[in-house]
């Protein structure tokens, strides 16, 4: 990842949402972003050239656009026509995002679309987000990484935080997942956890 | 065999699918694909296939494919009739507030210059008030209260267009609760599709979240009614009848709402039986208190 002091930046055409630009940087703002908040916490999975990206819940493709800037390509899945306008404006203008309009929880639907990724990258607010990352996984080459931003109120709002994320870490385990590292994303995001997992190489 | 994008590959050969862009983003949504069995796919074999040259030619012609996908699915979504609908409810009910709203500052503002004012005693309608301001005054309130009454005339217009719409789209619910009533039930629910498919305990209760999960939370008594007490069915219903009203008119909302999203025209025979059965549950109670309850039928 390139950093300019200790600000987060990606090198890519500038006035996607008019986000701050150093030089000819664009700032990628961790409490705007949640992989951006990641990076900042010090942990995260790099993203480099070679790297072919899944992303589920690309809403209007802020954080995608900043992905893109450091991937090779990246595969955009959102669900709502709205955000998704935004998204495919985004995408004509960056000649590596694959924009797809389906569901994350029915990879069916697009599954003839998407080749075999390095890394999926998961933001959607959905109640069973381990069930989705789970179904998505077939995608996953051995050894890529699953990076699920958790969104533990869309889950269940009744339930504890704490208790959301640990179900959520246990059913990954048990689908196969190594579970690398998990965090909150405090101070930048609240209620939000990130969970960095790696599908083993059979 | 499995179907992929650019064609189907199986057995070791590989059929390239023929048609434009707008073909292909068709067939990738007919294809069903099992993934229990499914392999990704990979732009090499595209290749051999003979559907791309390279790599980018790969990404730019699926590009192609998924980006006239989107936009016939986005178009797609956009057409259905409630749509728009919704968005003029909307529109009509943020209206309201801010009318609303402005009317209460103006009228603060006016009794700063007339310190006898008060609205004690007097039943002046807002609209009448909001006139007067504009009479009685000169300069910016004067202007403010114009505006204000500029609001009002839009918003009746905006209230009988969706009162139109709405007999179009949802005949059979508009026919038995009002346009009006339909349209914010509709858009509450988050669209026709949404509110057909909510049981009609749900419907009953629309509107009145709050109170609801007061209950589900604590031991205070269920809501009766929420978005449906603006029909005068219910709120003209005597208050030990009301929340029986609210149930049946309820059921036969929901029974509205799935003719009218799935079949899209008015059901007369259904519409007569509806309105009775509702009608008897109103009277029964309304005779004993004098009241006629539920002899109104919709203009």
């Amino acid at each position: 990842m390139i950093w300019i002091g200790d600000v987060l930046v990606s090198h890519g055409e500038g006035g996607v949402y008019s986000e701050r630009m150093l030089g000819n940087a664009r700032v990628w703002d961790p409490f705007r972003s949640k992989l951006a908040a990641l990076y900042h916490k010090g942990t995260g999975v790099e993203i480099t050239a070679e790297t072919r990206v899944l992303y589920l819940g690309a809403a209007n493709g802020t954080t995608v656009s900043h992905v893109a800037d450091y991937a090779d390509v990246v595969y955009a899945v959102e669900f709502a026509p709205r955000p998704m306008q935004d998204l495919l404006e985004v995408a004509r203008r960056r000649r590596n995002i694959v924009p797809v309009m389906a569901d994350a929880t029915r990879p069916e639907q697009y599954a003839p679309l998407v080749e075999s990724v390095d890394l999926i990258y998961q933001d959607v607010a959905q109640p069973d987000q381990a069930m989705i990352a789970i179904r998505n996984s077939v995608f996953l080459r051995d050894g890529g990484h699953l990076i699920l931003m958790l969104k533990t109120r869309s889950v269940d709002v009744r339930k504890e935080p704490d208790i959301v994320f640990q179900e959520t870490v246990d059913a990954l385990i048990s689908a196969g997942f190594v579970v690398q590292e998990s965090l909150w994303l405090v101070p930048y995001h609240q209620d939000h956890a990130a969970i960095i997992c790696t599908k083993p190489e059979v | 065999m499995q179907s992929y994008w650019f064609g189907d590959v199986g057995d070791g050969n590989c059929t390239p699918s023929s048609g434009d862009v707008q073909a292909k983003a068709d067939r990738v949504r007919s294809i069903h694909t099992s993934m229990d069995s499914f392999i990704p796919l990979s732009w090499e074999i595209s290749v051999a296939c003979g559907a791309c040259r390279d790599r980018a030619d790969y990404i730019a012609k699926l590009r192609e494919v998924c980006f006239t996908a989107a936009d016939r699915d986005i178009r797609q979504q956009y057409s259905g009739k409630d749509a728009e609908l919704l968005q003029m409810v909307r529109t009509l009910d943020e209206m309201d507030t801010v009318i609303n709203l402005l009317t209460e500052r103006a009228v603060e503002w006016y009794q700063l210059r007339h310190p006898t004012f008060t609205r004690k005693y007097r039943k002046t309608p807002a609209h009448i008030l909001v006139k007067n301001i504009r009479e009685k005054s000169r300069g910016a309130l004067s202007f403010v209260a114009g505006e204000i009454e500029r609001l009002s005339a839009t918003r009746t217009e905006l209230a009988k267009a969706v009162s139109g719409r709405a007999n179009d789209v949802m005949p059979n619910t508009s026919a038995l609760i009002g346009g009006l009533v339909a349209a914010r039930l509709m858009a509450n629910a988050g669209g026709l599709e949404d509110l057909s498919r909510m049981p009609a305990s749900a419907i009953q209760v629309l509107g009145a979240r709050t109170a609801l999960f007061a209950h589900l939370r604590t031991k205070s008594p269920s809501p009766k009614h929420g978005i449906i007490f603006q029909h005068r069915r219910v709120h003209n219903a005597p208050r030990d009848c009301r929340g029986k009203v609210a149930r049946v008119l309820a059921g036969k909302l929901a029974i509205a709402a799935r003719i009218d999203h799935y079949r899209g025209v008015a059901d007369p025979v259904f519409l007569e039986s509806a309105q009775a059965r509702i009608d008897l549950t109103g009277t029964v109670r309304g005779k004993e208190t004098g009241k006629t309850t539920g002899k109104e039928t919709e203009p």
